[in-house]
């Protein structure tokens, strides 16, 4: 739908940028990626560059000097030359408009009865005539487009539409409401910059890769974060097959300090989605370390064995063998530091969004994570999770295993007509939850049915506590 | 600050969450000589001591078992004595993903209720976050404060108050807790009975630099009517609403019952009966002539012979008339899920809206 937008500048940009002040939570900054969101609903990731141009497609272009300053928020409407103007919303019609007592069904009847008409009582006279209803051909449009990079372009190709719209007055208000929507979402040249969040990253790559993060929903992600208590100076071990999405929300809500260890199954860990996190390298270097599989399941044969040279033997090699040696000596010294933080273990959680079978990895993560800590694992499928919470229990390592699901449905917010939206996405992932514990390998008994039983022939009249017990039990028919 | 940071082993005066079943979580401050009384045998706290967070403890007499908890926010909302309905993980998890409340957030909170949502956001903003949260009812609200407090809640500053009439300001800002000369907040939850009537005194402590953000949290429509309206009329603009269905699901074991072997037991019992009137006729007329049960034809196949459950009744693959355990060896199961038995089918709406502060001119 909206293909016809350009990226503005190259994604790896980011990388290379030298010292900088920490990123901007709250006010639009330069050399700074932010979201834009278009009427039409669509996304954008864009890098402000100080007197860059951003192109939106057929909603226009727009200089990024004039959107600086401006808290994160705001919305904006494109004007001639590139130039924008705040604007309260992407949808508001006029800005202006006074807020009354009357509600909002008047104002926004005398706002639509502005433009040349009347609305009817029910939809009684309607009569469909298909497209001969418009009067304004395609082509008008096309002309209206051509002839206006001028401001009010989008607004005055709608109320000339409504003008030439033969059934308009005897649409209802809510319909006319509804035609309008849909025509502002084609026509206004309006978009709104927000700040490139964690549920921000997410709900454009909803749109645009949902694969990418394995179906997880805004939800789903805000579930994981809480359960694994995720909070500055923690120390995660986390498993995150999107590419970095999990790690970018893990980062937002730790603030620059602590460590999140992540295992990935390649070579390199693929966290190319933090390119767009404004995060400076060496604050990533910080906080994450990576670790393959191969490194975490044999760590002993992994580690490198590493000879520091001595000054002297460094002084002596040649600038390219001396660069080649700095360069091993640091690739072993990290490697070897993951490696020791992973057989140090303690953890403070396990986050896992990954495709990888869980009961497969399990054995080898679960003895590093600290007691009494979150284990949290998502997946797209509950059925995945089920085998894993049938594996935890066998094992006892985790404590109270349960599958949690969330689904957050909206509703068309007007007072007076509240009601679900017709349709709402149909999936967003299972959360399993629990907490690592370490259970005494002898000396337990279990208060179960042996013990009631006895207790019962002890003392026949005692209440005896309800005890769960698996509802597959039959008892005796013979 | 235990909710901020976790430690390995317990001391004398930690907060442990005792594990005790999966609806019964106590949190008890560690004391020596005291000791924890549960329908699954006491607990010393002595012995505690020493013990690591995590770890499973026998009872004192040898039965029952408990785990010893670190505390957590989300073990805190599972432990809550009840003082008012509280906001449930599944929700509070949605508000501050949404909100984009992380560490340094500045959030407005009220009413304090039980202060479970409190604890969360108090995590999530940490030592660099500050949390204002109000509560008009006096008990409940020195009831969370001596929680707060004894919780080393220091990023948080509970007031007294009614903001449906008194509105958010607070005279004596303690200064730490000042920014902008004021609350300046950024992320604002309303947990009240009429929030429209406390819309309009947030203008004068959210944050005039910064996007806020709000939740009001309501179980009735006709409070959302009311609260979106406030909201239109106060200048937020995105305001949506919506609902957050949360299930909790148990893994479970079913018995595989093929028609096959039902038909087999069928036949078996068939058989037997007729041979125990054989049996019954040859013993009238020939005393002391037994029959070998097991000639009798059951289809004999080799998958068939896990399945027979020796209760001396022949043929029996779905153990009928013994106690068969949920996932009990003999038997085939498949894996299943259960969703748990009371669903909380409709915690609250959640109202969410925005407000931009006016260009600077």
């Amino acid at each position: 739908m909206d293909n016809d937008i350009t990226m503005e500048s190259a994604p790896t940009e980011i990388t290379n940028a030298v010292t900088r002040t920490p990123k901007s939570l709250t006010t639009i900054s330069p050399n700074q990626h932010a979201l834009i969101r278009l009427p039409s609903e669509g996304m954008k990731i864009v890098l402000l560059k100080p007197n860059g141009v951003i192109s939106l497609g057929k909603f226009g272009s727009f200089e990024v000097n004039g959107i600086l300053g401006y808290p994160f928020g705001q919305s904006f409407e494109i004007l001639d030359d590139h130039k924008v103007k705040p604007t309260k919303s992407i949808t508001q019609l006029h800005d202006d408009a006074p807020a009354s007592d009357d509600g909002d069904e008047e104002i926004e009847k005398s706002e639509l009865t502005k433009m040349f008409s009347n609305s009817a009582e029910s939809n009684q006279n309607i009569i469909n005539i298909g497209s001969k209803v418009q009067k304004l051909t395609s082509d008008d449009i096309d002309e209206l487009k051509k002839s206006g990079a001028s401001s009010n372009i989008g607004q005055t190709i709608i109320e000339k539409m409504i003008a030439g719209h033969g059934g308009f007055d005897k649409k209802t208000i809510f319909s006319q409401q509804k035609y309008l929507k849909r025509k502002q979402q084609k026509f206004l040249r309006r978009f709104t910059v927000e700040y490139l969040g964690a549920s921000q990253l997410l709900q454009y790559y909803v749109e645009k890769d949902i694969q990418r993060i394995l179906d997880m929903s805004e939800e789903s992600l805000g579930l994981i974060m809480t359960y694994s208590n995720v909070r500055p100076g923690g120390k995660y071990l986390l498993i995150d097959e999107t590419g970095g999405v999990i790690l970018y929300a893990m980062m937002e809500r730790m603030k620059g300090e602590g460590t999140i260890v992540l295992i990935h199954d390649n070579e390199h860990a693929n966290i190319i989605t933090l390119r767009n996190s404004d995060y400076p390298e060496e604050d990533i270097n910080r906080m994450v370390k990576t670790i393959n599989w191969l490194q975490f399941v044999e760590p002993e044969n992994e580690k490198i064995d590493w000879d520091e040279a001595t000054p002297a033997e460094i002084e002596q090699m040649k600038p390219s063998k001396q660069a080649q040696y700095e360069r091993r000596s640091k690739r072993a010294q990290e490697i070897n530091e993951v490696i020791n933080m992973t057989q140090e273990g303690n953890f403070d959680a396990l986050i896992s969004v990954s495709t990888l079978n869980m009961t497969s990895f399990l054995p080898y993560v679960l003895p590093t994570i600290g007691g009494s800590r979150p284990v949290v694992i998502y997946s797209q499928f509950k059925e995945l999770l089920l085998e894993t919470q049938h594996f935890l229990m066998k094992d006892k390592r985790v404590l109270a295993p349960s599958i949690f699901e969330s689904r957050v449905r909206a509703y068309q917010t007007i007072p007076g007509r509240m009601h679900p939206l017709m349709t709402m996405r149909g999936f967003g992932g299972y959360v399993l939850w629990g907490t690592r514990v370490m259970p005494k390998e002898s000396g337990v008994t279990a208060i179960g049915r042996g013990i009631i039983k006895k207790k019962k022939e002890e003392t026949p009249s005692e209440d005896t506590p309800a005890v769960e017990t698996p509802a597959s039990e039959t008892m005796s028919d013979s | 600050m235990s909710f901020f940071k976790y430690k390995d082993v317990i001391e004398e005066g930690d907060l442990v969450f005792a594990f005790i079943s999966r609806g019964t979580i106590k949190p008890i401050t560690i004391k020596k000589g005291e000791k924890l009384n549960t329908r699954y045998g006491h607990y010393e706290h002595d012995d505690m001591i020493g013990m690591k967070f995590g770890e499973q403890m026998a009872g004192a007499r040898g039965i029952g078992f408990i785990h010893l908890l670190h505390p957590s926010p989300e073990l805190w909302t599972l432990s809550l004595p009840h003082r008012t309905q509280i906001v449930y993980t599944q929700d509070s998890s949605y508000i501050m993903q949404r909100l984009n409340v992380v560490s340094g957030t500045r959030v407005i909170e009220a009413g304090t209720g039980s202060a479970s949502f409190s604890h969360s956001f108090a995590r999530t903003i940490g030592y660099d976050g500050r949390l204002f949260t109000y509560e008009f009812h006096e008990p409940r609200y020195l009831e969370a404060k001596k929680e707060l407090e004894e919780h080393n809640m220091k990023n948080t500053l509970i007031t007294h108050r009614d903001v449906c009439n008194d509105g958010f300001e607070i005279a004596n800002i303690p200064e730490g807790f000042v920014k902008d000369g004021g609350v300046s907040g950024e992320v604002v939850f309303l947990d009240l009975p009429s929030p429209w009537t406390a819309i309009p005194h947030l203008e004068k402590v959210i944050s005039q630099t910064a996007r806020v953000g709000i939740c009001c949290f309501s179980p009735c429509i006709e409070q959302v009517d009311k609260t979106v309206k406030a909201l239109q009329d106060e200048g937020w603009i995105e305001i949506e609403m919506v609902e957050v269905a949360g299930r909790r699901w148990e893994a479970r074991k079913d018995m595989v019952k093929d028609v096959g072997d039902v038909v087999k037991r069928l036949k078996d019992i068939q058989s037997r009966k007729n041979q125990g009137i054989e049996n019954k006729r040859h013993a009238k007329v020939q005393a002391g002539d037994k029959r070998d049960h097991d000639e009798m034809d059951s289809g004999s196949d080799d998958g068939a012979e896990k399945k027979v459950q020796n209760t001396g009744k022949g043929f029996n693959p779905f153990g009928k008339g013994v106690r068969v355990r949920e996932g009990d060896e003999g038997f085939e199961w498949r894996n299943v899920t259960k969703v748990e038995g009371e669903i909380k089918s409709h915690t609250s709406y959640l109202t969410f809206a925005y407000k931009i502060p006016l260009p600077k001119v």
